[in-house]
């Protein structure tokens, strides 16, 4: 008998029926797109601002101060301490490898220039290829790693063709001050050897390398008799705004307590990076950028707070809509109501009745929210960031709960009033 | 009693009759209307708060001296004019020189700043202790400080060589050899005599230009044509005695004896500083990891007193502002003729821009897809308490209402509740977009006037439309079916 009376109303009152569908479908979408777009917007923001360059420099031991405190020149073999490029495809086997998105290698050499004037010249990847050692390859390098950069002429080196060896970009102040143009050939000359190189660019990066020169790490090594070696890397990581916990690690890891060092190593901290930098290439020292890293935190925090409150506000209206609706559409039936408490339906069987119907029809309605919603996260993902946000199973749960909650709490006052009214008043037609 | 009377009556009447699904209805529109509200307004406010946000990733415009000028703080005060108070975040001004720690025969490159200024521009230092608050107090790069040990509260010994210094004068200022020499004396009848002297490779007068023109002209102001005394110079060294090294022009003692009075001041006033040793106090520890780890940081004051200049090697400015106004400031300031030119942090400006723009765009999408959706829900939740209506209709077509009549009636009903739900929706909108900026950025957000018209026309319509759909349905019918309950 329940199930008929039910079929009853779902067939019978189609209209009304598919109406309270719609808005619990409405609802359901919205709760699903904004927590989908909530929770894969930190990831999303993250890559964004992978565009203002790396986050951690690794550099090695001992020697980091030397060169620019004491501002000795080339030659001097204080700097004697050097990072392996060899060990540079560890960097993609450390726990959070996964969050390691480029790095790049840097050897700096100070070039004599045709005239006699002195210029650095930076041995660096452009767009490298690199086998991991996990099997996975790898492409890096400062195209990405200097989005900022214009190359004004020219392009940019491309390590791809043969003849990449004997190629350099030179800063813009650098070529005005030259004369130089990119396809000229120039004759530079280091602590170790001398070679002609030809311009395949000019960039402008509004900064102290618009006065440098930029070539392959093989070219610079080759100048300066460092085969193999590298003077810093820079490495732009994934990373997590630092807590108190963090900042407590950052100062020194051994001081924690074994559950908070777990805790800190298997969380993508800035320190815990940096730290398992350490731990794979021999003799380095990494460091957090702070003025990358930290603008980085702050920028995450806010757009995630941010998206929540709208969330939440989006989420409070849509529950108020679907409640609303539900409440009106059960007092509208207050004379079926008063109808069957005149034949002596009980109060509970009636509230099942009703409760069952609205239950039925949410499920229906939020199913269908929820790939609505998910489709509104996508085009959201993809209009904004050029790539899909992750479904997210939390969601489903959430948004279910929601819906139930949602659902009931709106039907409860309404039954709760036509259950008081006296069916003959009711029937008689007054309200 | 007029029409209109029984219209108003009709629909004050319904609304107080039937309260608690006016109620609802109401509730419907204020939701919509504070969604709208507060979403729009967090929209048209996030580009301002979120580029203030932006700004921990530090200066956006460097102030750099034009080629062959000096810059000083007083002509900085000039330049800024340029850029509206309201958007400068700070501006922290930089001079930079190598000072010697000769206890431990080492040197150290020493910025001169305004600390005020730095902790605006530059928020990402993180300070161990404190920075300097008043003179002969220092802030140190870790890396310096884990090198040579020094902690907060040490104190360090630092001398300012002026030959260390010297590479990095202007010509002008230069105290060495094959730089050149100005001054001014005042010559007869009280008018200035200007000189210019190139020194050789030996510091002694290569060559002299004076500039006489507020002399008399058939006495001191024949100098410049005068060959044999201006050739006396050449080859001496500074200073100069007159009647000893030089003889005075017959006719123009006065201007003569000016000439040699402006070369002596000049050189005088070039003449090498005595090295200065300040004592100063540790009072922080300066974590970067950049360069700046390697720097040790003092004030301006400070720097002024040791090297007996105030010249500025560049200004660091935060600026908030999107990338074409930026360009505009840079443009402004150094197109205006003064001493300093501007130039763009490109990788900040650029990334900023960047990353700005897919911000803004999220926030977009965000707030159209909830208010879409929104507005959908206020419209069903409108429909189903109008069609409720339909037996009231159908009574009334019954008794001989026309079909506009009752139309008339529901719309202005309506209209009402928009009108109602779009002022309550404003208002709450606002509360809401408040404490979300509060909460988020810690500053209050800007009212936007426009959207209190805005909310109150956009709900008044949604309220219309929603009505209108059952309405016209509801009419179409035979009162008879309706009333029959069909």
């Amino acid at each position: 008998m329940l199930f008929r009376m039910i079929r009853g109303v779902l067939f019978h009152q189609k209209g009304k029926m598919l109406l309270i569908a719609l808005t619990i479908m409405l609802g359901a979408s919205l709760a699903t797109g904004m927590l989908n777009v909530v929770m894969g917007v930190e990831e999303k923001v993250n890559k964004e601002l992978k565009n203002y360059g790396a986050n951690i420099v690794v550099k090695p031991k001992d020697s980091s101060l030397l060169a620019d405190i004491y501002d000795v020149g080339e030659g001097a073999e204080l700097n004697a301490a050097w990072l392996r490029e060899d060990e540079l495809g560890k960097l993609k086997t450390i726990f959070w490898a996964f969050n390691i998105v480029d790095f790049t290698p840097f050897l700096d050499a100070q070039a004599t220039l045709p005239d006699g004037s002195t210029a650095k010249v930076t041995g660096t990847w452009f767009n490298h290829h690199l086998d991991l050692p996990t099997g996975e390859s790898l492409d890096t390098g400062v195209v990405s790693m200097r989005s900022w950069w214009d190359v004004t002429e020219g392009r940019w080196l491309d390590e791809r063709d043969e003849n990449a060896g004997a190629e350099i970009m030179a800063g813009a102040l650098l070529a005005q001050r030259m004369g130089w143009h990119a396809g000229d050939t120039v004759h530079i000359a280091a602590a170790q050897g001398e070679m002609d190189v030809t311009i395949a660019g000019i960039y402008d990066a509004g900064g102290d390398e618009d006065e440098q020169l930029f070539a392959t790490l093989d070219l610079v090594q080759a100048l300066t008799g460092r085969e193999g070696k590298v003077a810093s890397v820079e490495v732009s990581a994934l990373t997590t705004p630092d807590n108190e916990l963090a900042r407590r690690a950052a100062r020194n890891p051994a001081a924690l307590s074994s559950r908070d060092y777990e805790t800190w190593y298997c969380t993508a901290y800035v320190s815990a990076v940096c730290y398992q930098i350490q731990e794979v290439m021999t003799g380095s020292v990494a460091s957090a950028v702070r003025k990358v890293a930290e603008s980085e935190g702050t920028i995450l925090d806010k757009t995630k707070l941010l998206m929540i409150l709208i969330t939440a506000l989006s989420l409070i209206g849509s529950a108020l809509g679907i409640s609303n609706l539900v409440t009106a559409s059960v007092m509208e039936r207050s004379q079926e109501i008063g109808l069957l408490k005149a034949i002596g339906a009980k109060d509970r069987s009636i509230t099942g009745v009703v409760m069952t119907e609205i239950l039925i029809t949410a499920l229906i309605g939020s199913a269908a929210g929820y790939f609505l919603g998910f489709g509104f996260a996508q085009l959201i993902g993809h209009s904004v960031f050029g790539s899909s946000i992750e479904m997210n199973t939390q969601v489903i749960p959430i948004v279910a709960g929601l819906i139930a909650l949602v659902t009931v709490a709106g039907s409860l006052p309404a039954i709760r009033m036509v259950l008081r009214l006296r069916p003959a008043e009711v029937l008689h037609g007054g309200h | 009693m007029t029409k209109r009377k029984m219209f108003l009556r009709m629909i004050t009447a319904s609304l107080l009759r039937r309260r608690s699904r006016m109620l609802i209805a109401l509730l419907s529109i204020g939701i919509g209307a504070t969604i709208l509200a507060g979403l729009v307004t967090i929209y048209v406010d996030v580009p301002r708060q979120m580029g203030a946000q932006f700004r921990s990733y530090g200066a956006n415009m460097l102030i750099l001296p034009r080629e062959g000028e000096t810059l000083t703080r007083a002509d900085l005060d000039e330049t800024l004019q340029a850029i509206p108070r309201e958007e400068l975040v700070g501006a922290a001004p930089y001079r930079y020189v190598r000072l010697d720690m000769t206890s431990r025969q080492q040197s150290f490159t020493a910025a001169g700043t305004d600390f005020a200024g730095v902790t605006q521009t530059s928020p990402y230092f993180s300070v161990e202790g404190a920075y300097p608050a008043q003179t002969r107090e220092l802030l140190v790069g870790k890396e310096i400080a884990e090198t040579i040990g020094v902690k907060v509260g040490s104190t360090m010994e630092l001398t300012w060589q002026p030959t260390a210094a010297a590479s990095e004068l202007s010509p002008e200022e230069s105290r060495v050899p094959g730089a050149s020499l100005s001054g001014s004396a005042e010559g007869f009848g009280g008018g200035m005599v200007y000189v210019t002297a190139a020194l050789n490779e030996d510091a002694a007068i290569d060559s002299l230009t004076v500039d006489v023109s507020t002399q008399t002209a058939e006495y001191g102001g024949r100098i410049p044509e005068d060959e044999t005394f201006l050739a006396q110079f050449t080859g001496k060294t500074l200073p100069l005695t007159l009647g000893e090294d030089v003889d005075a022009l017959s006719g123009a003692t006065v201007t003569s004896g000016a000439i040699v009075d402006a070369l002596n001041r000049a050189v005088q006033a070039a003449a090498p500083a005595k090295p200065r040793t300040v004592i100063f106090t540790v009072t922080g520890i300066l974590t970067t990891g950049g360069e700046e780890e390697g720097y040790v940081f003092l004030s301006l004051q400070d720097m002024e007193s040791m090297t007996g200049s105030d010249r500025l090697d560049v200004v660091e400015l935060s600026v908030s502002a999107g990338a074409d106004q930026l360009q505009t400031y840079a443009d402004a300031v150094t197109g205006s003729g003064g001493k300093a030119q501007a130039r763009l942090v490109k990788r900040v400006t650029r990334s900023e821009a960047s990353v700005l723009e897919k911000l803004t765009a999220l926030v977009f999408l965000v707030t159209l897809v909830v208010l879409l959706l929104t507005m959908i829900c206020v419209s069903t939740t409108m429909m189903a308490v109008v069609s409720e209506r339909r037996r009231e209709i159908g009574l009334r077509k019954a008794l001989g209402a026309s079909d506009s009549s009752i139309r008339a009636e529901f719309l202005g009903e309506g209209l009402f509740l928009g009108l109602l739900g779009g002022v309550m929706g404003a208002v709450l909108g606002f509360v809401f977009a408040q404490a979300v900026s509060v909460n988020v950025f810690g500053s209050s957000i800007t009212f936007q006037p426009l959207l209190l018209p805005a909310a109150i026309l956009v709900s008044m319509a949604i309220a219309a439309l929603s009505c209108l759909l059952p309405i016209r349905r509801a009419v179409a019918i035979d009162p008879a079916l309706v009333l029959k309950g069909e």
